[in-house]
């Protein structure tokens, strides 16, 4: 009896403090996000496709270096990331750093000085709706 | 050594309570001069040009290099910073007032002195912080817990509260 009782308190707590439970999209972004679907012609967006994005490597034309949004904000999202110049980038990951995908006008001045920062042009909406729906699954 | 201490002490206790705006611990050199720089203090700079480095303190450099740095804010060192055309004027006029010409540093001085007419695009290329800097050998730089000699906080700690006189080389 005593074991069951704090095993289902051990479940209780680990739910809460997980920290997935709290994962939850703002209506900003939501909107943000209904906009790229929109924009892209789809209805769903595939967290696979997002973490394939965000792990892919390119060569810059101009600087000759292998860029990915993963060299900044590392393979994991819920690890602190770093910029090229040393300042630590917090988590991606908004089940880890609530403060993630927050603000929309914010979301979107990063991905366009990123996007052409690895990628020498705008990203797509559907990249943008992958890249976010893949944040919001880890 | 123990004015050191309490140097160290008083900064502790400045960078907690007091408005850190206030040179309540600049550290007077033998000859009294002010070893110190005011930090940058406004949120707007803050927010805009502190998420990719180090918040370069305004007096570091000359009011004219710091409005050709706003001005080509769409070529920032291989960035395009797009800033609004009131976000770049605010920041812009926030570094204007408190660049080296304005700043009362001792460091200041030897900085506009060593960039003469010239308007430098970095503080890392004035002459007299590359002397300072001159043991530092390149490969040191690269070092992954320095990343960059742009990175001034990783050998400056306390850096962002205007004190460049303590550092130490992270191995
Ligand atoms: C050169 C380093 C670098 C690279 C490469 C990079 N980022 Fe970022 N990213 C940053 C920095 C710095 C921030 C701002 C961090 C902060 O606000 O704490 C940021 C923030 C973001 C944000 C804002 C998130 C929010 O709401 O706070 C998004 C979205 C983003 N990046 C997407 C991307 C994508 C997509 C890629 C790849 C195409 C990418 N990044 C590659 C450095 C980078
Ligand atoms: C998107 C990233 C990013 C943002 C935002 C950014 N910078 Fe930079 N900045 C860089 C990079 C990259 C360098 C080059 C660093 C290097 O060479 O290691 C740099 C260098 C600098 C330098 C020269 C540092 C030195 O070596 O002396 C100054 C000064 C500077 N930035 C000012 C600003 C100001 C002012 C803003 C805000 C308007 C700003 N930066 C915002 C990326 C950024
Ligand atoms: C790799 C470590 C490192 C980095 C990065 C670095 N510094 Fe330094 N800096 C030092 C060391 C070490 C000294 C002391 C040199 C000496 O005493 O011989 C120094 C000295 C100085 C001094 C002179 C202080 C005095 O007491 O006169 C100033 C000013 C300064 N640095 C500013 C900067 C700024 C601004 C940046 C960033 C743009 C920066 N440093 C980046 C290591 C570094």
């Amino acid at each position: 009896m005593k074991s069951a009782i704090s095993l289902t308190a051990a479940l209780v707590f680990f739910t809460i403090f997980s920290g997935r439970a709290f994962s939850q999209m703002g209506p900003d972004i939501q909107a943000l996000l209904d906009s790229y679907k929109k924009s892209a012609g789809v209805s769903e967006f595939s967290a696979a496709e997002g973490k394939k994005f965000f792990n892919s490597r390119r060569v810059h034309s101009v600087n000759k270096e292998e860029r990915s949004c993963s060299a900044c904000h590392t393979v994991d999202p819920t690890k602190q990331g770093k910029t090229p110049v040393g300042k630590v980038i917090e988590p991606m990951a908004p089940s880890v750093n609530k403060e993630r995908f927050t603000d929309p006008k914010k979301v979107e001045k990063w991905f366009k000085r990123n996007c052409e920062y690895v990628l020498e042009r705008e990203c797509t909406p559907r990249e943008k709706g992958d890249f976010i729906t893949y944040m919001f699954s880890i | 050594m123990k004015t050191r201490f309490v140097i160290a002490i008083c900064m502790v206790l400045a960078s907690l309570s007091i408005n850190a705006s206030i040179p309540a611990y600049a550290d007077r050199g033998e000859e009294g001069e002010e070893e110190y720089m005011p930090p940058a203090n406004d949120p707007l700079y803050k927010e805009e040009c502190s998420s990719c480095h180090f918040l370069y303190l305004p007096g570091f450099l000359p009011a004219r290099s710091w409005q050709a740095i706003v001005k080509n804010n769409d070529k920032h060192f291989g960035e395009n910073l797009a800033l609004d055309a009131e976000t770049a004027s605010r920041i812009s006029s926030y570094l204007t007032a408190n660049s080296a010409e304005r700043s009362g540093s001792e460091w200041s001085g030897k900085i506009l002195r060593s960039a003469g007419s010239g308007t430098p695009a970095r503080i890392t290329e004035v002459p007299w912080i590359l002397k300072e800097h001159r043991k530092i050998s390149k490969e040191t730089f690269k070092r992954p817990s320095i990343g960059s000699f742009s990175n001034c906080g990783a050998c400056h700690p306390n850096g962002a509260l205007g004190d460049f006189e303590k550092a130490s080389v992270p191995k």
